[in-house]
């Protein structure tokens, strides 16, 4: 059984499920009407192509063409770094990041996603009924919070600990002043390099 | 060319039945089990079909603006995604010779929104009623064993494609390995009519399917068909182990 045509179909099924929940995701589809769109991720052997109309499909060939291309390379480790627009130019210059074509699509794409908007007390309602779906919502919500709260709070104690107290880890301005003071000594380092060059040229004369 | 063009008789299954009288009895087939069709066709081939068609879309390199003939297309699973595929400036013609087929197929596509850019026509694959060179893509999925005269029906899209087009045939084939043919065979002649009468109240059609697939040309010799009426760069691709195959051919 072709594997890669599986993937993409239960990548399309999974994709097209979600959006059909935001009712509002057919207005932010429609900016990519028409519009293809390339993925080549790092671990998969297969480059994923999406096609946009009133819905997405994907497709698993590397021969067709894509009107509004963009091909991109990158390693699933960095999705999360690219989540952050400013992250990208960064990405592209430690080349852990390829873009070509219509950078306009893949903002479009991202927007589609990132955006999405889902009521799921409401969708949770039609099969439980108001009470049950407003409560249980209610509770996920609050649980997500408290979860996110102690997270945080775990965080910053492990942070504390590393720094101050086991002194694992530099503080993050200890760190800043010595970088700074390894770019102070690269330029020293470099104007030296320059001064001696030109010593020697002039011995040599 | 196929043996059977120069006589005057035919298969029809295990069969042997006048060319004449075939179109009308895989039309009675047809009519039997259209209205459970897609049904029958994730049961029987446990939703393997949608897998083995997503390969075919995949290796169609079909794009916007396309003219595409969707040959025996049934109820319509691979225009629909041509449609989107080819977009409002595209056009997909849905083919079929069975009127109940493609009124499945219709109904199908409109109840889906898919509307504007596909047409429907019924016609027969060895006559198409095209001009020559119109289309970019045919495909004919689960459709040509069915045709009575296949080098006929070959010959005539190969008329209708541009010069640069493809046409792809997805259609049952020849195992690649004798096990999988054993087990395949009891699969066909034993579970496939008795799963027809219990859901379509219909044996014998399926029975004709099984036997269908057993009297369709194996890979190589369609290909050599293929190649017979001007395809080039002819291609086949084993799927399930050769239960289904794509064969991939070009115009130039």
């Amino acid at each position: 059984m072709p594997m890669p045509q599986l993937l993409a179909g239960a990548l399309e099924l999974a994709l097209n499920k979600v959006l059909a929940l935001d009712p509002r995701s057919q207005l932010r589809l429609a900016a990519l009407d028409g519009k293809r769109m390339r993925i080549k991720l790092q671990e998969l052997p297969w480059p994923l192509t999406f096609a946009f109309s009133s819905r997405i499909d994907v497709l698993m060939d590397e021969e067709q063409q894509v009107d509004c291309e963009m091909a991109l390379s990158l390693s699933l480790s960095h999705i999360n770094e690219m989540q952050d627009p400013a992250n990208i130019s960064a990405l592209i210059q430690d080349k852990k990041l390829s873009l070509n074509g219509d950078m306009h699509t893949a903002q479009s794409f991202s927007a589609l996603m990132k955006e999405l908007d889902i009521d799921w007390e409401e969708h949770l309602s039609r099969y439980t009924g108001d009470v049950f779906a407003h409560e249980s919502v209610r509770l996920l919500k609050n649980l997500h919070q408290r979860a996110k709260g102690h997270f945080q709070q775990l965080g910053q104690i492990i942070k504390d600990g590393a720094l101050q107290e086991k002194q694992l880890a530099a503080h993050p301005l200890a760190v800043e002043d010595f970088s700074q003071a390894v770019n102070q000594l690269r330029a020293d380092t470099a104007r030296f390099e320059a001064r001696l060059n030109q010593l020697e040229q002039k011995a040599k004369r | 060319m196929n043996q059977q063009s120069d006589s005057n008789q035919t298969h029809f299954g295990y069969k042997t039945v006048d060319k004449d009288n075939k179109a009308s009895m895989v039309a009675g087939v047809f009519h039997s089990v259209a209205a459970k069709y897609d049904l029958m066709n994730d049961l029987l081939s446990m939703g393997i079909h949608r897998i083995w068609k997503r390969f075919t879309i995949d290796c169609s390199g079909v794009r916007a603006g396309h003219r595409v003939l969707d040959l025996a297309g049934g109820t319509g699973d691979l225009a629909a995604k041509f449609s989107r595929l080819v977009g409002e400036k595209g056009q997909v013609v849905l083919a079929d010779i069975n009127d109940s087929m493609l009124k499945v197929g219709r109904d199908k596509l409109r109840d889906k929104g898919i509307v504007g850019n596909v047409d429907y026509v019924q016609a027969n694959a060895e006559c198409l009623p095209f001009p020559d060179n119109h289309f970019d893509l045919i495909t004919i999925a689960f459709g040509l064993r069915n045709v009575t005269d296949k080098d006929k029906a070959l010959a005539s899209m190969f008329r209708v494609l541009k010069p640069g087009g493809r046409l792809l045939v997805l259609e049952f084939s020849k195992p690649e390995i004798e096990a999988l043919s054993k087990a395949y065979d009891l699969y066909s002649f034993h579970v496939l009519p008795k799963v027809g009468q219990l859901v379509v109240g219909d044996a014998e059609s399926y029975k004709y399917l099984a036997e269908s697939i057993r009297m369709h040309p194996d890979q190589d010799t369609l290909k050599g068909m293929m190649e017979e009426v001007g395809f080039e760069q002819v291609t086949y691709h084993n799927l399930t182990g050769g239960i289904v195959a794509l064969h991939r051919g070009f115009k130039f």
